[in-house]
Parts: C-alpha cells; structure tokens; sequence
C-alpha cells in the first residue's frame, strides 16, 4: 500500500511493502515495528536504528511524540489524496468550529457574546482547573453562534462549549 | 517527644514526608479525599484516614478534621507539607492548643511573613534590603500613589497589598498610563481576593528569582544551606530551579546568606523556611517574601549539601538542636530539578488529565525522582497538576545538564500529556546552557517550535505515522472483510433496515 505523508507541508512517499519493508522514495528499509504492551506508544527498529515514539490520533491528523518533539502528520493514501484534491480542500476554514472542553473544569468567564464578530485566535472561554485558568482561544475568524455554557458551570471534558461559525 | 506524625497532604510531598518518617522509625498516618482513596500516600502510611469529597476545601484544606483524626489516631505530630494549610497560622496555633507537635515555625512567624506588607515592614527594620516601593506605607489613595510614583521610578509594577499568583498586578511604564492601571489592578485585587488594596514596586529589570533555604532550631541556632535558582517560570509558576545559582559566586553567597538568616531571625523563627529574593543584573539584591514552609524544591538542596531537611524539620520539632553548625554546610556539585506537570506543552500548556497507563521512571547514576503517581492512577482536575519532580546531581552544571537530558529521555509517562518535551526543548536552548535568564525568560524568549528543516528525525516520524496509520487501516478492513459473517453482508444490511423501520 502507497501512503503521501505530509509533515510540515514536505510529503514523503511511503511505501508499505510487506511486514518487514517500508519503501520511502526510491529507498527500501527493513522494519520492525512493535507496539509496546498494547499502549499508543510504538517501538521501531529501522536499519537497525532503534525509536520509541508515543502516537495519538487528532482532528488534523497524527501526532507523533519523539525525542522531545511533536510532529504534526497527515497520512493519506492516493484515492484519499485525488479525493481530497477534487474536493479543494479548504473544508477546516470554511466549516463550523465547535468549542469542546479540552478537560473538565469550571467556567470562569466568558469574555464574548452570541453573536458577536471574533478574530483568529481571540479568547471565547476562560477555563479553570488544576488550579489553572486557562484561554481557550478561537481558531479562525467568524461569529460567535451559540453559547451553551454560563459562567460559573461546571463542565466535563469534550463537552460541547459554544460554537463559531 | 512524639511518635506518630500525621501528613496533612497528599502526592508526592506526602510520600516524601512519610519516607523520612519511616527512616526515623516514626509510625505515620495519611489522610485522603475521595478522589485519592488509591493515591500512593494512602498506600505507603501506617494508617489512612477518608477527610471527605475530592475538592480541596471539602478535604485537605478542612483543617477541623484533620485536628479529629489526629485525635482518633493518636498522631502527636502534624506535618503540613506545602500548600493547604502550610501556611495558615491559625491552623498551626490549634495544634499547639490541642498539644500536637506542628512540625513547621511557630504561629506568629507564619503571621509575620503572610502579610506580605507587614513582612516588609519587619524585614527592613532588621536592616535587610528590599525593593523600592510602598509596601510598608499602607492603604494609600491613587492621588498619594500618582504623586510618589516618579520617586520610585519607571518601569514599576502595581501589585496587590492581598496579593499572589500575578492577580491585581500591572507593568506600568509611564505617568500617563498610570491612572486607568491603578483602576483595572485595584478592581482585579477586589474580585479575587475581596481587598481592593495596592502599592507601588520598582520593577526589577533582568531579575532572578533566588532564593535561601535556612534551618532555625529553637535554641537560637539559625542556618543557610544556600541558595536555588528559580528564575525559569511561566506565570508567575517555577518549572526548574537549580542549585547552586550560575549566576552566583562565593562573596555573593556569604552576603546574601548572612540576610537570609537575618530575615529569619527577625521573626524569631524555628524550622525550614526560605527567604526568596530578586537579584538585579548588578548583583543588587532585595528581599521578596519569606516562606514559611518547605519548598516544592527543597531536594536540589538535599542534593548538593547531603542534608536531609524533612529529618531536620523534625529533629527541629521535637526540640533538638539542628545536626550542623554554619562550618559543616558545604557544597558539592550541581542538582536540577524538572517539575514534571500533567499540561500539554504543545498546546498553550493546558492541563492534562487522565488515567496514567503506562510510566517507566529515569533511574541509574545521580537520578532521583519524587512521584506521588503511578501506572493507573488517576490524576483529576481536582489538584495541583505537578506529579512528578526529576532530580538530578552532577559534578558540575554541564553534567548535570546532560544528565538531566539523558532523564528526561528515559522518562515514559502514557495517559496524560506532560511538560516533559518542554524540559527537553530547555535542555537544548543555548540561553539556558549558558546560564543566561531572568525571570522573564521562558515567557518572552524562549519557544517549542523547533526546526524541522535540519531535523533527521523528520523523515522516521513520518515512517512511524504511515506504519501506525495503516495498521489502524488493515484491521479496519479486516472487520468488513466479506463472508466473516454466517450471512451475507447484503442479507445483514436488509435485516438491520427492517429492524429500524
């Protein structure tokens, strides 16, 4: 199976052979690829180059935790790829961003309105736990739909926040 | 002399006090929320007691009881750790009431050093130096403030008379700003701590955070076991100290120790405390605020000077003079200390919670962790989200330094998101190797994004992600693979649709 892996805007053409072999551009690699115990944590032993990396699925794509860094990754196949191409892309800018809670927590202000005109990266929701406050910030331009939460509120973790469309 | 100590705590600084308890031969009892039923303090103790619901002022912070259980235990000693009620007064003159050792000074120096104005006003009459400003003048009315301000000079800082954690302060860098500054900090001052009381500070460009560790019997003994580097924070939150200080040489020390006992002594005081100060590009210093507890990072000190300072404490409180003389405190080598905080510091740092899955702690040569977590622990938003500190020792900074890399790298912790990469970004910044930060660093200087232009490791990240992607790939073919099912998948679909009709 041929994967198109983008990290960074750079894609990588990678191949997987079978079990054993990975083909990245012209180059085939013996590989050996282990999950350790069962946890998203992955052991690999690349040309006799050994690597551990912690890896979890996000809204964007893969992200893979190694040696300190974080690598934001997209993998697609070709027919996943020429589909996403027809389509013109651009469906994260156009589309509606819901505000989840990224962890449980009390609701310390809501510096917006319904209704109101937002910029990229303007706070909507101030967030506090682990005795934290933290912003929980736009990630686009829009307006803001709806507010389901007060100040005040207790929330649970992923539980829906407000809307920007 | 008491036998029984109770740990008014919980998590790693619990541990850490039970640890030397049992090497004392002292019999310990925990004490525990709802949410810590399976913490590893509860664990480790001779006796565990339930205090109630997960939040802290239902729990750790009920310091009723906590005096009850001490009474149901027969605990005739009571550690507070740090935080909670460490640094309540009132809390510590009710043990004496109630004729429970508090293992931490005496009431009225607690009282003396909270109020961080009264705390001024004590310190200066000792002689000590302290920053420019208005704290020991009292309530002052913006016209006063407005009038004084230009004789303290700008850049200077609004701060809080009630104040902690950054809330009621302001950077103020002229007259004209000045006005709309005072209003916004006093009305941030009245929202979060009820008082809206504030005065006037120099703002000390380039300040390092460093502060003295001090051991005070009560025979009049007072000592410094030296100082801690605590300059790289975020938000006013210490993420790493050091000892000793890069920035620190030997004539240095001797006068800012001398002061640091002196600052205690003010007080009268008995027990571990800190004097923290601020130390300006010159090698000025002025004293900031004493705490009158032990320190999140008391072990760089334990490293460096061999002396174990929960012990201490408690040879303090059970009456005995301390262990050493000013003479025998002599330093060897360089420890750091890495907070290790359950946030995502890929992500703004927001906290991280979760259950932990999987954790393979640093060992080997010089390497101390103090954890209160293990695999299967739940860390809830419920507390602080520190839960581990890495200590390392080495011969010098630079050991010590790849040391510290080396550790940080073996330190696997799955299930929640960590500062750890953000450690390891530290690690590799040359600012920091080279000892040149203030306080500010971490906040305007320093940044996460690397890049990954030269990195090699691009490439095997990207191997990692396909392998993992289309493994997640084939089982889910696998699942949909025809003629798995005793029917045939259109046969299924058609019976699902009746079904749902």
């Amino acid at each position: 199976m041929k994967y198109i892996t983008t990290v960074d805007g750079k894609e990588y053409q990678i191949e997987v052979v079978d079990e054993k072999h990975v083909r990245v551009g012209d180059r085939l690699l013996e590989v050996d690829f282990e999950s350790v115990n069962g946890q998203p944590v992955f052991s690999v032993i690349l040309d006799g180059k050994s690597y551990e990396s912690f890896i979890s699925e996000s809204d964007e794509g893969w992200q893979v935790l190694m040696r300190g860094k974080q690598y934001q990754i997209t993998v697609e196949d070709e027919r996943e790829k020429r589909l996403r191409a027809a389509a013109g892309g651009g469906v994260a800018e156009g589309g509606e961003f819901n505000l989840k809670a990224p962890m449980p927590g009390l609701v310390v202000a809501i510096p917006v309105a319904e209704g109101q005109e937002i910029k990229k990266g303007q706070v909507l929701i101030i967030l506090e736990s682990m005795k934290m406050q933290n912003e929980l910030k736009s990630p686009k331009d829009g307006i803001v739909e709806r507010i389901r939460v007060k100040a005040g509120e207790s929330v649970e973790q992923k539980q829906a926040l407000l809307s920007v469309k | 002399m008491f036998k029984k100590v109770l740990i008014a705590n919980r998590g790693e600084i619990a541990v850490r006090i039970i640890r030397a308890c049992r090497e004392l031969g002292l019999e310990t009892v925990a004490v525990f929320s709802e949410a810590d039923r399976n913490a590893l303090h509860v664990r480790y103790a001779d006796e565990a007691y339930l205090l109630g619901p997960a939040p802290s002022r239902e729990s750790y912070l009920r310091a009723d009881k906590i005096l009850d259980v001490a009474k149901k235990s027969g605990a005739d000693a009571i550690h507070p750790g740090y935080g909670f009620l460490a640094e309540r007064e009132d809390f510590a003159a009710k043990c004496a009431d109630l004729g429970i050792a508090f293992i931490g000074p005496k009431p009225s120096s607690i009282a003396a050093m909270g109020d961080k104005g009264k705390a001024r006003a004590t310190v200066i009459k000792a002689g000590v130096p302290v920053v420019p400003g208005t704290e020991d003048v009292g309530n002052m009315t913006n016209d006063d403030l407005l009038k004084i301000a230009p004789k303290i000079g700008f850049p200077l800082l609004i701060k809080a008379t009630a104040g902690g954690g950054g809330k009621g302060m302001r950077e103020v860098k002229s007259l004209e700003e000045m006005p709309t500054l005072l209003e916004s900090a006093r009305r941030e001052a009245e929202s979060a701590f009820g008082d809206g009381n504030v005065y006037l500070e120099k703002l000390v460009e380039g300040a390092r955070h460093i502060e003295f560790q001090i051991l005070a019997d009560s025979h009049g003994n007072v000592i410094h076991l030296g100082e801690r580097e605590c300059s790289i924070q975020r938000r006013h939150q210490k993420l790493l100290e050091e000892a000793p200080s890069p920035f620190m040489d030997e004539e240095l020390r001797e006068k800012m120790g001398s002061v640091a006992v002196k600052s205690a002594q003010a007080v009268d005081y008995v027990n571990a405390g800190t004097i923290e100060f601020l130390v300006d590009k010159d090698k000025n210093f002025y004293f900031l605020e004493m705490n009158t507890r032990l320190q999140v990072e008391h072990p760089i000190t334990e490293m460096i000077t061999g002396v174990d300072i929960v012990a201490e404490q408690i040879r303090i409180a059970r009456g005995r003079q301390l262990s050493y003389t000013q003479d025998q405190i002599t330093f060897n080598g360089h420890a750091i200390e890495c907070r290790v905080n359950a946030e995502d510091p890929f992500n703004n740092f927001i906290p991280s919670t979760g259950r932990i899955a999987h954790s393979l702690l640093p060992t080997g040569p010089g390497v101390r962790v103090d954890t209160g977590v293990y695999p299967g622990f739940e860390i809830t938003p419920y507390y602080d989200p520190m839960i581990a500190k890495l200590i390392v020792w080495g011969e010098t900074r630079a050991q010590a330094i790849l040391r510290m890399r080396r550790a940080l790298e073996e330190y696997r912790i799955v299930g929640v998101r960590t500062n750890i990469p953000f450690h390891q970004t530290l690690m590799d910044s040359h600012r920091f190797m080279g000892g040149q930060f203030d306080t500010r660093f971490v906040e305007e200087r320093f940044s996460m994004d690397t890049d990954n232009a030269s990195d090699p490791n691009v490439e095997i990240a990207a191997i990692l992600a396909t392998l993992v992607a289309h493994q997640q790939t084939e089982r889910s073919a696998r699942i949909f693979r025809p003629n798995e099912r005793d029917t045939s998948n259109w046969k299924w679909v058609g019976r699902w649709e009746r079904m749902h009709r």
